[in-house]
């Protein structure tokens, strides 16, 4: 009878132990915009890779427009939201007390496409083209109104045209002379309609990026103020979740595009691809077990796509060439950090443009890097 | 008694006649004070909701600046050449199908398959064909207008008795004699009906436009209103849209009143 009963509490403890501990995880949405993409890599790392169970956290993500996924965490409706900082300076000047905590993009991904062939030596030679631009508002709109007054210009120097998102269809049927893209995602676009001979008479094209003329602060995550007071360990948590999934993210690309395959749907899954990225993450992972510098990293990551050109072609490795392009985006020493220059730079841009309410405040309250700093 | 009870009827008819024509006044009127109870006891975050007043305010500032103006002009503009070409393409094609059933086997699947697909789905494509003027949202409106005026034209014209229709031919009634004197007028109620739905949804089909790629327009001004976290602007916008579409309808309304007086006529006598 004895061995019996011992046999069953071990099956009952066998059953209750992966239970328990599911159970001791908080199920938390992150609320993002867009939709599934792997430019989100670093959240799918952070859940099959286990980032955010370590941390205590039952992730699950939904895909919202950026004012209502800012508006939901404004009233605790949800914790967690990446927008860009922009949104942050605009809600946060009309009443909605959102707080910043970790920046993600390093480096504000709009810029400019034009034909190369125009040789623009100075920005300011931009002056009287017609650049298309989604709308007259968001983060292509700020990014263009920081790039234009950083060389003296203003919009009405230039003819803005309203393109939605269609700037390779405007841009390569000659619509405009530049179109503000998301670099990262966009001008890779454009650059393989060039090559395949599919943008007029355009040959090569150039990128003209915000970063290189200002510092604005980019996308990263917001939690607002109820919960940085309440639950500051669980903040901290969170962040600290985030800031590990990236780094893997950057560190180990092939492994990130397998994670994401999970949640991307329209990722390309042909089995020579996959099996050439389980081989190279797994040299990486060997390769990162020796401590190599951000540079070294660097480097094996344009090893990498130069080894995958040689073996796919460019419809194949499109998705994961957004991806390495985003990870120049992501990459910093030390990551999360963001500046009070940067978000004073994007305050004056929206001042410029009156877009800001009334409510704004102290402007040093609507970041934190204090979650980073936590133990 | 009875002389007395037959007196307060018409005086009590009387009264619910003006007690329904206020209906819709007083229904505004509850609905308002309802929400400034719930912006002043805040049920709901003034985020949400902001108050009335704020919504006035807004509403104000926007006038004043002529931007509700310009944008309510161009969604106006394009809805109204969207409502023409629809209207005419689908009361043109509709009384064809009717007349000839052939064409209804020929075309109805790619009509149907056309209808059936959601707009907001191919809208991206149709600002990719026709760019981000003015003629993607004319096109957004006369598809989304078609629809409803292609079916009411076949079921209004086919409804005509045909009774009627050997009545003409024994009066040997030319084909435009017929057209202008039984189907047409057989067929307005329907098509009237059709109208009605077609200048509601045509407000709908120019904003789908304008949301998809637009420099200017209500559906833009709602897109810039919230990116700026501005719902008061983001409310009147959408209060603007409603008093379009609701202008439009009344017109119907009232072209329906004058084109059928006839058969309030023949119906009283």
């Amino acid at each position: 009878m004895y061995p019996y009963r011992a046999l069953l509490s071990l099956l009952c403890l066998l059953f209750y132990l992966p239970a328990a501990a599911q159970a001791e995880l908080v199920p938390e949405r992150i609320l993002l915009t867009f939709i599934p993409n792997i430019q989100f890599a670093p959240m799918y790392v952070g859940i099959e890779q286990g980032h955010f169970a370590e941390a205590g956290f039952d992730v699950t993500l939904e895909h919202l427009q950026e004012p209502e996924a800012l508006d939901l965490v404004a009233i605790s409706q949800a914790k967690y939201s990446i927008v860009s900082g922009e949104q942050v300076i605009l809600a946060r000047s009309r009443g909605r007390d959102v707080v910043y905590v970790f920046e993600w993009f390093q480096q504000y991904p709009i810029g400019i496409v034009y034909d190369e062939a125009r040789a623009l030596d100075d920005l300011a030679q931009l002056r009287g083209w017609t650049i298309g631009i989604p709308i007259r508002s968001g983060a292509s709109y700020s990014g263009l109104t920081a790039l234009l007054h950083s060389v003296n210009l203003t919009e009405a120097d230039v003819v803005l045209q309203e393109i939605g998102f269609n700037a390779p269809e405007a841009f390569c049927l000659g619509a405009v002379d530049a179109a503000v893209i998301y670099a990262n995602n966009e001008a890779l676009h454009i650059r393989r309609l060039t090559q395949a001979g599919e943008c007029g008479a355009i040959q090569e094209v150039a990128v003209a990026m915000v970063a290189d003329e200002v510092d604005l602060v980019s996308n990263g995550l917001i939690v607002n103020r109820d919960t940085l007071q309440k639950d500051p360990r669980e903040a901290a948590a969170m962040v600290q979740a985030l800031r590990l999934a990236l780094r893997s993210t950057i560190d180990n690309p092939a492994a990130a595009y397998l994670a994401s395959l999970q949640h991307v749907d329209t990722l390309p899954q042909d089995e020579p691809l996959l099996q050439a990225l389980e081989a190279a993450a797994e040299q990486q992972h060997a390769f990162l077990q020796g401590e190599p510098t951000r540079t070294a990293i660097a480097e094996s990551r344009q090893a990498l796509a130069q080894e995958l050109a040689q073996q796919f072609d460019a419809a194949t490795l499109a998705q994961f060439q957004v991806l390495l392009h985003s990870i120049e985006l992501w990459d910093a020493d030390e990551l999360g950090i963001s500046e009070l220059a940067s978000w004073q730079s994007m305050q004056s841009t929206l001042d410029e443009l009156s877009l800001l309410g009334s409510d704004l405040g102290e402007l040093e309250n609507a970041f934190s890097n204090e979650l980073l700093r936590a133990p | 008694m009875d002389r007395a009870g037959s007196a307060a009827s018409p005086l009590r008819s009387q009264h619910w006649r003006n007690l329904r024509r206020l209906a819709p006044i007083l229904t505004l009127l509850a609905l308002l004070l309802l929400w400034q109870l719930v912006s002043a006891w805040q049920l709901l975050p003034a985020l949400l909701l902001p108050p009335p007043a704020d919504v006035l305010a807004a509403f104000q500032r926007a006038w004043a600046d002529g931007s509700l103006l310009r944008h309510a002009n161009t969604t106006i503009g394009e809805m109204s050449l969207g409502l023409l070409f629809g209207l005419s393409i689908g009361l043109a094609l509709g009384y064809a199908i009717a007349k000839l059933p052939l064409l209804e086997y020929i075309l109805s699947p790619m009509i149907v398959a056309f209808q059936s697909t959601p707009i907001v789905a191919y809208a991206p494509l149709l600002i990719i064909w026709f760019g981000t003027g003015p003629t993607s949202k004319v096109f957004t409106t006369a598809i989304i207008v078609f629809f409803p005026t292609l079916v009411n034209t076949i079921v209004g014209i086919r409804s005509v008795s045909p009774a009627l229709h050997d009545l003409m031919r024994s009066l040997r009634a030319n084909a435009w004699q017929r057209f202008r004197y039984l189907e047409l007028p057989s067929a307005l109620p329907v098509l009237l009906a059709g109208l009605k739905t077609s200048a509601t949804l045509a407000v709908i089909g120019a904003v789908v436009g304008e949301f998809v790629g637009s420099g200017s327009g209500l559906g833009v001004l709602v897109i810039m209103a919230r990116s700026q976290y501005d719902t008061p602007l983001v409310i009147v916008t959408v209060l603007t849209m409603t008093a379009i579409a609701l202008s439009l309808y009344s017109l119907v309304v009232l072209l329906e009143w004058r084109l059928l007086a006839w058969r309030r006529r023949s119906a009283f006598g």
